[in-house]
């Protein structure tokens, strides 16, 4: 657990999204596909989901509905609305350029300037 | 309606809440067995997987609220929640809720008060149709310059009503008193003398019967009147069958034709008409000389109503061709050519007319705005000390916040929270100000009320004062809520959890101490400016009412007879005068008689222009003197000595010499350097066929005031009543007694009733006239003053406050200094040192205030010098005494600490 990576501030609803675009999933859900889609690599609180969750559904990105859980709990299962759907490749587009111009900055050497 | 709607969304909202508080609740324990369940799996035991899972969790509460608050449909719900909270919290400290909002009250109510003045006078819309469209005619000479005024001829009247086509409609009236009685003493109802038109332009409906049409106003109407409605209702009762009975005004009989709509007053704001008569009726008042025909007679104000559409320079373009047509039409034809020329040269000009005329917004504007920044100071100093009890509240709820942070509460929240409080208390306090408001409002209008004018406004709440009400009751909240809850939701948790008050109490009542420091010298500061200017206008008073005038105004009644009422026909007017006179003097208690044409300190003036034959005499405007027609009997019962020549006397008769007593301004002026007595002036007249008339002058008489108290001394000349060259309606005389006045009443009345029952007559003394005349400098010393001793009240209490916290937070270091020998004396002067400081800080900025305001404050003030140093120094030494006492209490307190008690409580 020590070699795990604190999230940039405003990237958690990207990786919900992400998660959640893998198909439906119930809070506890999307949790799970978040750490294995990191390979465990990055850590949330887990509580701090559910107001991201919640507001997500207020903005219309997601889309929340009842249902049963495999182990038949009861449970709200989200899913990505054509909106949260768009709003995924807008951001994900700006988080590869991101990368890839801080990428590039950083392995600059000093011969390259 | 809407109401119901309101509460049934707030209804649904609430509903769906719940049933979202319970969804929430349920989604987020599923979390946390499933979670539970996946470590159980993973070989933890069911109680340490649960704990595991709670904690991994994070603060279950505070995810809660945020959930809430992504959720954002809980505002309502939460103001709900605070609001019952908050109650909750106040009504378990009732002492700091009474003193808290009772403080409020006074503050906002005092603002509230003034602004419902300043919304009435200045800034309310006349209750009638479409008062934006309604602008108000002046006229103004473009070769003279100068402001435009009101007043017209009926014959620039007539000839604006038949030759405009640039209003929808036109319309005049005129404001008069009309006598109900019937001889003996007057009874005054307002009066309006208005145009067929005016109650259909200003789209007035009656309220019984019918009012006024064009078709009503033509020459030789009948004598109909039309009432308001609360005259209808005081009068008469509302009774169906007044309308067609008759009333007497001015002792005709007029017809009741209708009474107007309820809440309509009139066009004037200050002042409400009781009877409104058509212009063509006043003939049966007027004599020959008929004010529908004198062309100099300028009684009217004229208003209209734009065509919609009407641009502003469009109507200025309509004024400018119609202007010639009506000066043209309604030409004095007695005047001299000059003057004629003079005439038709002027021009119409429009003022928006929305919130009507008044003569009293023009009086009262500046005072009424000065009341509002005096009121709005002694709010903020109020405001200071509601922050310091807020302060002082917030240290003894330290723990509860903390316990509340630590369950999950944001700082935020509970700042919202804390708001919430300050609002409840700043609302309740709104709500009892807007009781002392309309109370505290109804008795200035009460107080700037003359015997002559009395003001009437409407006070009715509008939303606009209760809008300025709600918004200086949050302005006023977030001022004294703000900073303490920000403060006291600061705090460090573990210190304040684990009790100890030692390093995070320190940090906290340090900072603390700063800002108490702070707002009480901007409490001095602001007390003082109130201080120097309830100073300064007290004493701008006391120069007034002690000021010399000229005459004595002490135990005169003053007898204002009518006799035209009375059908006495103007040559014998003269003749009745006099023997009323003579009957008066012979009174038991009446010392001396006399009569004048008019009384001193009134706004009946008479100016004419004076030719002499001295060299370089004054020309034009400087060349005016005022003029008073007298009895000899007039500078003996005013005690004006005359310093040279003879009184007038019997042998001064309509057909004996024309002479003149004049004052020694007027003596200066034309003929300085050179005894007057025994000299010849000339009266101008100005107008054709009159010569001006030569006038002997027989006697020099005093400076005397003739309009005002403030003016400077003019010129004026006095003639014998008996060489009046025009009738006189009224005289006034002057009885001096060795009692008071108002005694003399009744005597006078049946001693006029046995000259003649019909003469009417009215009594007021010089001493009131006089003070009302200043009506508008004692509202301001009078008000002033008050709400600056409120203001010396709330500063020594916030001092007092300030002080006395110091003390009890520097107990332990007083107990240390006095164990190790330092004499009491010192603790004392350590303390005083500290008052000393935050007054004097607080003094200096007060002076540079004050210095400031009193530049603004010198139009309205009289014969003070820009600084008056003496009343600044007044206002300090005297703010001074009360800090040192509101300091002295704590310090004493502070000197008797017993060392022993002080250490061990450390």
């Amino acid at each position: 657990m020590t070699d795990q990576a604190q999230l940039l501030p405003g990237t958690l609803d990207l990786l919900i999204l992400k998660a959640v675009s893998l198909g439906p999933l119930h809070g506890y859900g999307v949790l799970l596909r978040i750490e294995q889609i990191s390979r465990g690599a990055l850590s949330i609180e887990q509580g701090a989901l559910y107001p991201a969750l919640f507001r997500l559904v207020r903005q219309g990105l997601l889309k929340a509905n009842w249902g049963t859980s495999d182990n038949n709990r009861r449970a709200k299962f989200y899913e990505l609305t054509a909106a949260g759907r768009k709003r995924l490749r807008e951001e994900a587009n700006g988080w590869h350029r991101l990368v890839a111009a801080m990428g590039s900055a950083l392995a600059t050497e000093p011969e390259e300037v | 309606m809407s109401i119901v709607s309101s509460i049934r969304s707030l209804a649904t909202t609430l509903f769906r809440r719940s049933r979202m508080e319970a969804d929430m609740e349920s989604e987020l324990s599923a979390h946390i067995q499933n979670r539970a369940d996946d470590l159980e799996r993973s070989g933890l035991s069911r109680e340490a997987a649960k704990r595991q899972a709670r904690i991994e969790f994070g603060g279950y509460e505070r995810h809660k609220e945020d959930c809430r608050q992504s959720l954002g449909v809980h505002f309502i719900e939460t103001l709900l929640q605070d609001v019952r909270f908050g109650s909750r919290t106040l009504c378990k400290s009732p002492g700091f809720t009474l003193v808290a909002v009772l403080t409020l009250a006074l503050g906002i109510g005092a603002n509230t008060a003034i602004f419902s003045l300043i919304d009435s006078v200045m800034l309310r819309l006349l209750p009638v149709q479409k008062p934006q469209e309604l602008v108000e005619l002046l006229r103004f000479n473009p070769s003279r310059g100068g402001e435009p005024t009101a007043g017209f001829t009926n014959a620039l009247w007539e000839q604006l009503r038949d030759d405009q086509r640039i209003f929808s409609s036109v319309f005049a009236w005129g404001s008069d008193r009309f006598d109900l009685s019937r001889g003996g003493a007057v009874h005054y109802a307002n009066g309006i003398i208005t145009s067929g038109g005016f109650f259909n332009a200003l789209g007035v409906r009656p309220a019984a019967g019918r009012l006024f049409s064009t078709t009503d106003d033509q020459r030789g109407c009948p004598s109909i009147a039309v009432l308001s409605y609360g005259f209808w209702q005081d009068h008469f009762g509302g009774a169906q069958n007044a309308i067609g009975s008759t009333l007497s005004l001015n002792n005709h009989p007029f017809q009741i034709i209708g009474a107007a709509a309820p809440g309509f007053y009139g066009m004037e704001v200050g002042n409400k008409f009781d009877v409104a008569i058509p212009i063509c009726a006043t003939t049966s008042f007027d004599g020959k000389r008929s004010r529908l025909d004198e062309r100099s007679w300028w009684w009217l104000r004229m208003a209209g109503r734009l065509q919609p559409g009407t641009t502003p320079e469009k109507l200025k373009a309509g004024l400018k061709v119609l202007s010639p047509q009506v000066f043209g039409g309604a030409v004095p034809l007695d005047w001299d050519s000059e003057g004629q020329n003079d005439f038709r040269r002027r021009q119409l000009v429009a003022v928006p007319a929305a919130v009507g005329v008044s003569e009293l917004r023009e009086q009262f504007a500046q005072p009424l705005t000065i009341l509002m920044i005096i009121v709005g100071l002694v709010l903020l100093i109020a405001s200071a000390n509601l922050a310091s009890l807020m302060f002082a509240r917030a240290a003894g709820r330290n723990k509860e916040i903390a316990v509340r942070k630590a369950l999950g509460a944001s700082r935020a929240r509970l700042v919202r929270q804390l708001l919430t409080e300050s609002l409840l208390l700043s609302f309740a306090g709104a709500l009892l100000g807007m009781l002392f408001a309309r109370w505290g409002a109804a008795l200035l209008v009460r107080y700037i009320s003359t015997t002559q004018a009395n003001v009437f406004l409407d006070l009715s709440l509008d939303g606009r004062v209760l809008g300025f009400t709600a918004a200086i009751a949050v302005v006023t909240a977030v001022l004294f809520g703000v900073l303490p809850a920000l403060r006291s939701t600061g705090i460090s948790l573990t210190a304040a959890m684990k009790g100890s008050q030692a390093e995070e109490g320190n940090r906290h009542a340090s900072s603390r101490l700063r800002s108490g420091r702070w707002m009480v010298a901007s409490q001095v500061a602001f007390s003082l400016v109130l201080l120097v200017v309830a100073g300064v206008f007290l004493h701008s008073l006391r120069k007034l009412i002690t000021l010399d005038l000229g005459f004595d105004r002490s135990n005169v009644l003053l007898v204002n007879a009518n006799v035209k009422a009375a059908g006495i026909p103007a040559a014998e007017s003269t003749a009745i005068y006099d023997e009323i006179e003579n009957r008066l003097r012979s009174l038991p208690g009446v010392t001396s008689a006399g009569r004048s044409s008019r009384i001193p300190i009134s706004n009946n003036e008479w100016e004419q222009e004076i030719e002499v034959d001295t060299p370089n005499p004054p020309k034009g405007d400087d060349a005016g003197a005022y003029f008073t027609f007298i009895s000899p009997g007039y500078f003996q019962t005013l005690r004006t000595p005359l310093l040279a020549g003879r009184n007038f006397d019997a042998s001064d008769t309509r057909t004996s010499d024309q002479v003149a007593i004049v004052n020694e301004t007027f003596a200066h002026k034309f003929f300085p350097n050179m005894n007057p007595v025994g000299a010849f002036f000339r009266i101008v007249d100005g107008r054709v066929g009159r010569p001006a008339r030569p006038m002997h002058i027989v006697g020099l008489a005093r400076d005397s005031k003739y309009e005002s108290v403030r003016e400077s001394i003019s010129s004026q000349a006095f003639f014998p009543a008996s060489q009046i060259p025009q009738d006189d309606d009224s005289e006034v005389f002057e009885l001096r007694t060795g009692t008071r006045p108002s005694a003399l009443a009744s005597m006078v009345q049946s001693a006029v009733g046995q000259v003649n029952k019909g003469v009417s007559l009215e009594f007021e003394s010089l001493e009131e006239q006089v003070d009302d005349s200043l009506v508008q400098d004692r509202l301001l010393a009078t008000l002033s003053s008050f709400f600056g001793g409120l203001a010396l009240l709330l500063a020594m209490v916030g001092l007092y406050g300030a002080i006395s916290y110091l003390v009890t937070q520097r107990r332990a270091e007083f107990g240390l200094r006095m164990a190790l020998g330092a004499p009491r004396t010192d603790v004392l002067r350590l303390v005083m040192r500290d008052v000393a400081a935050i007054f004097g800080s607080g003094a200096v900025a007060g002076v540079l205030f004050s210095l400031a305001g009193l530049r603004v404050l010198q139009k309205l003030l009289f014969g003070l010098s820009t600084h008056d140093p003496a009343t600044l120094l007044e206002a300090i030494l005297l703010l001074a005494l009360v800090a040192f006492v509101a300091g002295y209490l704590p310090a004493r307190r502070a000197m008797r600490v017993d060392p022993m008690i002080a250490l061990r409580y450390e």
